[in-house]
This record gives structure tokens, sequence and C-alpha cells, in this order.
């Protein structure tokens, strides 16, 4: 592919330069690659690039270097990885063409008869929406099923683009909202994205708590490492905790691990909103990890229950 | 190549750029799309970046520990509260009387819903509890009060640590329980205390005021602030210990006194204002002339019993308002009451004049003055809503059940001006000073409206009855 060959000489350009330099002045260059891999029939790719400044710009000052080297290394390796897709596992493959850029149409997953599919009672536990430079609303509604123990996924996003003139800002389902229904995934090692296939009722609010495992959030971390190791440029997932806290460091919050000391930072745009739970000993809950930051999500307390909003 | 390698010779060429600091050659692999290799080097070290546990801070802030024995709003009633206090075009009217609520039936807001409802917590943060005023206080000074208290909780010991609210109201119980103890507790800080809070306090001197306090409130003479020199002067005066209250003086200066009746001599007062204060402006003059005296010290220098005093000026619109005044600041309820019998207009006319305070009155106290100002009124109560929302504000009570009979009999929601008809304003207000007696039949006034205009009303009506009933079960 000429755009992933452009793609190699323009990550050489930035390795020369240096990420301290990148990081100066990356607005433009992220801007015309991203414009060229578009041209080339990478749109994912594309915009993973496109979005790349203002990521990094979240983050704070020191740490942007280091996050550009893991940012343009996910995206060589997504690259080599698309190039080299005959040689990988199949699920990995699938992978690496959707990070390039490829769509599987919703006919075409629920039509799939090697699709992964799972039916059960699902949560929702979480639902992100983020504004998209093309004008569309990407709608995020995670779920988490009531039975596990399985051996099939416990979790799935459903994600939804919604034209940012509709005002809508869900995707139709509320957090605490209980589903009873059938989830067919699209390919991957770690399947996450899906559909629903089969609805078997309709959505209906519930205050239960979620059936959470009883792990502490190390050891949740550790099925994320062992994610990363499966899926490369895996992006966010859910981390589930028992016993943990939040606490803070001047304006920054993290949520603290009591038994083995990891502590993860908090989305800054949370702080504000989560800073009650400081005073509180030990929550329990869930919430999405994207390698920088926590998103809290769902925490039951001792005070009753805390819900990202 | 191991985690070190990859620290200690790959990074810093990542970060400073390979054309000033080239990668070791021994450590780049052979690629077939990149010839130096390079980028399978940034792949690797970027994917060891993303295998490293985020560091755990040396240590975390120790959040102070509150205790907060107010019992946490109802579930049910968090959300409404939410959309209540955060709706666009709400006045301060609904905010003012959900804070009462809670500071009345010792609730609070949930500790989860204070981020959204910041700008109430912060507002009325000494009526919501310790956690509310943990959190409003939160983004202050360093060196501002660690220590939150609940009203129930001040005492001697804790007492200069407290909100400055809760330490009028708890000296004002000491001055009563008390004197001399209130009064050495107030000796015992006052030199640390900045000029507001010293007034503060000292206007709680006004309840069981004695010949004891001529000694404290002489050494006030000399106070760095004016107004407090001048609040102790006053008070001096009124004990008698002092006969210059310059204040009196001047009031003294635009009073002339004659004689009229033919059997019996009556003593009739007039004001006489300066000639560069006119109409509008006279109200306000007034307000600032005669602030700084007492009714009582008036009457002396006339020689005249306080309510021959009132008696002389019954023929002086401006001099009435001038008693009306001074009864407000004396917390003389009795005499305003005279005061108004010969000045109906009395509340248009405190308006005017700016009073923007009700001093150390109690609740009780306040209620009775709003309902001795608005009585003369009757059915002819003035549609004029800077009026009501003054009222709101300087008293900060629910409307007396008299006051509200008023309001309701008067059809004030439907006699606005035109212009104002429908205005959230006035539903706003209305429904803030509605005591819980009267809320059902204000519910059935507001039936009458359109709906879009009276769910603010109606959802704050059905907090607050929520709130009450949720006390009561408890």
């Amino acid at each position: 592919m000429a755009g992933l060959d452009d793609l190699d000489l323009w990550l050489s350009d930035q390795v020369r330069h240096g990420m301290a330099s990148f990081v100066a002045q990356n607005a433009q260059a992220c801007r015309t690659i991203s414009q060229r891999l578009v041209d080339a029939k990478a749109p994912a790719l594309a915009g993973r690039l496109d979005s790349l400044p203002t990521r990094l710009f979240t983050l704070p000052g020191p740490a942007r270097p280091l996050a550009a080297i893991r940012e343009l290394g996910q995206v060589h390796l997504i690259s080599q990885a698309y190039r080299r897709a005959s040689e990988l596992p199949e699920p990995l493959a699938a992978d690496a063409r959707q990070a390039v850029g490829w769509s599987v149409t919703r006919d075409a997953l629920l039509s799939d008869p090697d699709a992964l599919r799972v039916s059960g009672e699902w949560r929702v536990f979480a639902v992100l929406s983020e504004v998209q430079p093309d004008r569309l609303r990407r709608v995020e509604t995670w779920l988490w099923r009531q039975s596990s123990g399985d051996g099939m996924p416990t979790c799935a996003v459903l994600i939804d683009f919604v034209p940012l003139a509709t005002g809508a800002a869900t995707g139709g389902y509320l957090v605490g909202d209980h589903i009873h229904a059938e989830l067919s995934f699209y390919r991957s090692a770690i399947p996450l994205r899906a559909l629903v296939a089969q609805l078997k009722g309709g959505a209906e609010p519930s205050d239960e708590p979620l059936p959470l495992p009883n792990e502490a959030l190390g050891v949740s971390y550790a099925h994320y490492e062992r994610a990363l190791g499966q899926l490369p440029w895996l992006r966010a997932i859910p981390l589930t905790f028992r016993s943990a806290g939040v606490r803070r460091t001047g304006e920054q919050l993290h949520l603290y691990d009591h038994e083995g000391g990891l502590s993860l930072p908090l989305d800054a745009s949370q702080v504000n909103q989560a800073l009650p739970l400081a005073s509180l000993d030990r929550i329990d809950g869930i919430g999405l990890w994207n390698g920088y930051e926590f998103t809290l999500a769902w925490a039951e307390t001792r005070l009753g229950r805390w819900l990202c909003s | 190549m191991n985690r070190n390698t990859l620290q200690g010779k790959v990074l810093p060429s990542l970060l400073g750029g390979t054309s000033r600091h080239p990668l070791p050659e021994d450590l780049i692999p052979p690629s077939g799309s990149c010839p130096d290799g390079s980028l399978a080097v940034l792949s690797l070290m970027g994917q060891a970046l993303r295998f490293e546990r985020p560091p755990t801070p040396e240590s975390f802030v120790i959040e102070p520990e509150i205790i907060d024995s107010r019992k946490i709003l109802a579930n049910r009633l968090r959300r409404p509260l939410i959309r209540l206090l955060t709706a666009k075009y709400a006045t301060d009217h609904p905010a003012r009387a959900l804070a009462r609520a809670f500071d009345r039936l010792r609730m609070r807001p949930h500790p989860f819903d204070l981020p959204s409802i910041d700008g109430f917590v912060r507002s009325y943060a000494e009526k919501l509890g310790p956690t509310a005023q943990h959190w409003a206080a939160r983004q202050k000074s360093e060196t501002g009060p660690r220590s939150y208290f609940d009203a129930e909780l001040v005492d001697e010991s804790n007492w200069s640590q407290a909100a400055v609210s809760r330490r009028v109201a708890f000296l004002e119980q000491r001055r009563r329980d008390d004197v001399d103890a209130a009064r050495a507790l107030v000796e015992s800080t006052w030199v640390q205390e900045d000029a507001d809070v010293r007034f503060r306090l000292l206007q709680v001197f006004q309840t069981n005021l004695s010949m004891a306090d001529e000694p404290f409130l002489a050494s006030l003479e000399k106070d760095r602030a004016p107004r407090v020199r001048g609040l102790a002067v006053r008070f001096l005066a009124r004990l008698g210990a002092s006969s210059t209250n310059p204040a009196l003086a001047a009031c003294l200066e635009r009073i002339s006194e004659h004689q009229s009746g033919l059997i019996r001599k009556r003593t009739t007062l007039k004001l006489e204002l300066p000639a560069n204060v006119k109409d509008q402006a006279a109200p306000p003059w007034v307000l600032q002339t005669f602030s700084g005296v007492s009714l009582g010290e008036l009457a002396t220098a006339f020689k005249l019993e306080e309510e021959e005093l009132i008696e002389a000026a019954t023929k002086d619109e401006l001099l009435l308002l001038a008693l009306a005044l001074m009864a407000t600041n004396d917390r003389r309820l009795d005499l305003l009451e005279a005061v108004v019998s010969n000045l109906p207009n009395a509340w248009e006319r405190l308006f005017e004049a700016g009073l923007d305070t009700l001093g150390a009155m109690t609740e009780p106290e306040r209620q009775r003055w709003e309902e001795i100002l608005l009585h003369p009124y009757g059915k002819e109560l003035p549609a004029i809503y800077p009026l009501w929302d003054w009222l709101h504000r300087i008293t900060d009570v629910e409307a007396p059940p008299a006051v509200m009979r008023m309001i309701l009999d008067a059809n004030l929601l439907t006699n606005v001006p035109e212009q104002e008809s429908g205005k959230a304003f006035w539903f706003d207000v209305v429904a803030a000073i509605c005591p819980a007696s009267q809320r059902q039949e204000l519910r059935a006034r507001l039936t009458q409206f359109d709906s879009s205009l009276t769910v603010a009303p109606l959802a704050l009506l059905e907090i607050l009855d929520g709130m009450e009933n949720d006390r009561t079960d408890a």
C-alpha cells in the first residue's frame, strides 16, 4: 500500500527529529499524513493520527514525548501487522484490518456464522460519548454480563455514530439498564466491540449491583497486561476492582489498590465529580483503562452508588 | 534487548532524534520496509512503555475526617434537586428555600451530588452541614479554616473556628443564658478577629445590653474599624455611659421640634432634609443618617417616651421611615408596629432606603417583622417583583401563614403586571416563601397556569414536602 509506505517515511522523519520535537509541532504534521492515509483508504489509521495531537495535549507536559513514542510505535505496529496479516492468527489479522480502516457492515457481521455470539443478561455500566471531527458523535455503550465463568466475554461495547445535528448524546441505553440479548462480537484477539444480534426483551432500568468478580485492581490490571500481549494496539478495556480507594495528590485523583499498591490516575475530567469518593475508605466498581487514565464508571460505596455522568 | 537497554540506550535517541543521537547499531534489527530499522525499535520501545505500570505517588493527601451527623437527602429527591438547582434562568429563591430546609431539618445533600450543585453549595455552605462546608472551602487558601461544625457542635472550645453566622448564633444564645460568659468569650478572641467579624459579634451585644458591658464597649472607642467604633459608641450612649454619639448629634441637627394643640400641648417633630437631598435620594439618606442611632436615644434627646416619639413624628413620613429603621435595628418590633400603623407603606419605603440586613434578628423576629410590614396592605398587595425579591432576601424565612394567606387571597400571581405575567421569577419567589401548611393550596393555584411555567415551583414544593416527610419518618 502506497499510503503505508508514505506512513513509514513520515514515521522515520519523526524518529530522526525526535519525539521532543514532534510533541512541540505535531498538529500540522499529523494532519498532513492523516489526509494522505484517508486518500489511501486507511481511514481508521488516519483518524488515530489526526486525533493524536489532541490526545497528547490532554496529558501532562512531561508525559507527552513518552506517550508519542507509545502512540507512533503502535501506528507502526498496525501498519506492519496489516502488511503481514496473512502470517497472523485470524482474529489478530481482523484487528489489524479494522485498525487500518476496513469496516465490517452490520449485515456482514450478523450473517457471519463464525462470529462469536454470546447470549445473556447484560447491564449497562457506562455510556460515553465523544464528538468526532467529522461532526458525528461516537457513543460507546459498555455492557457487563451478569453471569460469567463460561470462558465467554464478560463485557462488550456497542458503538454508535450519531449525527451531531440530532442532539442525541446516548445510544438509547442508560447506565444501569438491564438487557437480555444475544450479542455478536466483531472478530478480535480481545473481543469487545459487538452488535445486538437479538434482543430478548426491552431494556429495563435496574438498581441491582453489578456482579463484579471478587478481584482487586491489581488482579484486574494483570488481565489488561495479558490482553495487551495479545492485542498490542488495544485501546480502552474495562477493569474491575474491589476494596480500592480514590486518593488525591494535589489536583490529581488516583484509583489506589490497597493490596497491591497499584495506582491508576483518574481521567482529569473526572477530578471534580469523583472528589467526594476521596473521603471513602473502600469502594468496589468498574471503569475503563486506556493505558494513560482510568475513567471511573461505576462504584459501590457505603454512601450508595456513584455513577459517571 | 531488555528493558534496561531500551531505557538507557534507545529512549534518549528516540526523544532527542536519531539524527543527533543515533541508535546503537547493534540494537537495530533489519527491516524490510524501513532500511534503518528504527521503526521496529520505535514500536518495541513504545510497547515496552505500555507495559510499564503507572508510578504510584510517594504520598497521598490525607482527607480530613468530617463529622457530619445530618441525614443525607433521600435518593428519590436527589435528581429533582439537581435538576432544580441547575436549571437555566432560575432565580435563587428556590435555592434559598432549599438551603433553609436543609438547615432547619438538619439534612444535607448527598456528598456525590456536591460537584453537580457546586454553586448552590458554595452559596449556602453554612446551612448545608460540615461536609458541604468542607467542599465549599476546598479551593480556599491553605491558611483558611480547617474545621467545619454543625450548629449543635459549636461550643466555647471550638467557637472561634466556626463560621461567622454560627458564631453569631452561638453568641446570641450565650448572651441570653449568661451575658458575662458571652462577653468573656468575645474578649478572648477579639484581637484576632477581622473588622467584619468584630462588627457582627458586637451587634449581638444588643441582646441583654447592660452596664456590665460598659468597660468592654469603652475599650472599643479606639477600634481600628470606624463602624465598630460607631456601634460601640451607640451602645454606650444607649447605656447613658457616653453623651457623645456623633450620629445622634447629626440626627438632632436635622429634626425640628414644635409644640401644637391649644388645650393639651403636643410635641411635633419634623425632619428637614439637606438642600442637596431630593426626592428619591431621601430614603437612602435617612438610612445612612439614622442607622447609628437607637430609637431610645432619640426619644431621650427629646425628653419623650419612645411611644411619644412615634406620636410626635406621625405627620412626617420620612421621620417615620427613620423610626422604622431604628426600630428594625433595635429589634423593637412593638415599636415598629406602632410606626407602621402611621406609615402603611413602610415596606416600600424601607426597600427604597436600601436596608440590606436585619442584623441579629432571630427567625421568629424576622417573620414577625415581615408580618408587621405587610399587614397594612391587606388584599392590596403590591405586585412589584423587586419588593418581593428584596423581602425574601432580607428576611430569608418562610412567610408567616398570615402573610401567605394574604398572598393567596390577593391572587398575587394573577395580578402581576401584564409584561411580567407568567414570568418564572414570580412563581419562584412565591413558592420559595410558602410555608408547609399552605403548599397544597398553592399547588392548586399553580394548576391555573401553563404547566411549562410551574415545573420549577412545583418541583420545589415536592422536594420540600419530601424532605419534611423524611425527617418526620426518621
